[in-house]
């Protein structure tokens, strides 16, 4: 039987993927966003995780609104990077683990979400931008992604990712070999990246949210994209997805680490949990 | 949904109908040949990928503000400004109505002194 160790929250953002490229991780602007990563890359090299599951968002890289999936699952044995429109990283593709991912598939569709399941999908920097920080290349474990529509309005509730992450720890757990799994949920915290109210940000409310998070989940359930757009932006709305994240380690969780910055127009989040059995 | 957040417009159905030419474009460009053959010829490219003159219009005078109220989606009109070589905080400056000089002075990030 497999099980959830824990669970990481994280911010994704192409200014992450910049500032690492074009190696700013001392710069006194950018130095407390990556030193804030080292805590949670020595967890992962403690933990060795079999794998680990993402709840991220695609940039419109590998879905366009000619069909746009709520949920989309890699099932693949490697994910390609994509191109966003300003060439590929010079990353390797990460690899994927077929087996699980159609595991996965079974499970959460018998549980009713139905993802559209993908035995090729791209990997942009809803994944990528923060990889790195956690884990060097070549990355030492398979990645499954599960991409979620949290652009295209209607949006799945907050309260529907906080019972995904519930089914994607069924999942793990009815899988029949003895693995260790993860699970990341990626995004926000508050940004706006678009309209009069670009560059929108609320650091009070976002460390709100790291403390729900953490102890009353699914108050943050409860709550409507309006309100998560207003609180932080539109596209924090993202935020969502930490749930999916949250809800997979069960009720008591210990905090192993909690970064926050926001030095620019994101609020910079980290959370690792541990869950508490 | 209705649209009361201030100097927000979220991205409905009803936008990305509306956007859908412009966002295919957009979308077009995460390809390396089709960035090279939209910088050799914009308009040309445009007529291709069906943009009509008012979206084309946008487009020429990389007035993001005006794509994004058509139904750009800033996800994808991201990816023509960087084609065209500029940045999401110029894309935003100018959505906010400022210089990208006035946004860097005055953005929240700003005021703790970074």
């Amino acid at each position: 039987m497999g099980r959830v160790i824990g669970g990481i929250g994280s911010s994704h953002a192409p200014s992450i993927a910049h500032a690492y490229d074009h190696k700013k991780q001392k710069d006194p602007l950018w130095a407390p966003l990556f030193d804030g990563y080292g805590p949670a890359k020595s967890w992962l090299a403690e933990q060795k995780p079999d794998l680990m599951i993402v709840l991220y968002n695609d940039h419109m890289n590998r879905f366009f609104f000619d069909a746009y999936p709520t949920f989309a699952l890699g099932v693949g044995d490697v994910h390609r990077l994509a191109d966003e429109g300003w060439g590929k990283r010079d990353f390797p593709d990460i690899p994927g683990d077929s087996d699980f991912g159609w595991h996965l598939a079974r499970s959460l569709v018998a549980d009713e979400f139905d993802p559209t399941i993908c035995q090729e999908i791209l990997i942009d920097h809803g994944i990528l931008s923060i990889l790195p920080l956690l884990w060097d290349a070549p990355w030492p474990a398979p990645i499954i992604p599960l991409a979620v529509n949290v652009i295209q309005h209607p949006l799945p509730t907050a309260r529907r990712l906080f019972k995904l992450g519930q089914a994607l720890r069924r999942a793990v757990e009815t899988y029949p070999r003895d693995i260790r799994v993860v699970v990341m949920g990626t995004g926000g915290l508050s940004h706006q990246l678009h309209g009069q109210r670009f560059g929108f940000m609320n650091p009070e409310w976002d460390n709100r949210f790291l403390d729900l998070i953490e102890s009353d989940p699914e108050a943050l359930a409860a709550i409507s994209h309006h309100e998560y757009m207003e609180r932080g932006g539109a596209e924090s709305v993202e935020m969502i997805m930490w749930l999916g994240m949250r809800a997979a380690l069960g009720q008591k969780v210990r905090r192993v680490h909690r970064n926050y910055y926001a030095p620019l127009i994101t609020g910079y989040g980290l959370l690792v949990l541990e869950g508490q059995g | 949904m209705t649209e009361e957040i201030f100097g927000t417009h979220v991205f409905t159905g009803e936008r990305s109908r509306r956007g859908y030419r412009l966002n295919k474009l957009s979308m077009s460009l995460t390809d390396p040949e089709n960035r090279r053959r939209f910088l050799a010829d914009e308009s040309g490219y445009m007529r291709a990928m069906g943009l009509d003159e008012h979206e084309t219009d946008m487009v020429r005078r990389r007035d993001w503000a005006a794509m994004i109220e058509h139904g750009g989606n800033i996800y994808l009109i991201l990816k023509i400004a960087g084609t065209v070589g500029q940045t999401l905080l110029q894309m935003g400056a100018q959505m906010r109505g400022e210089t990208l000089a006035q946004f860097m002075a005055t953005r929240p990030g700003a005021a703790a002194g970074r």
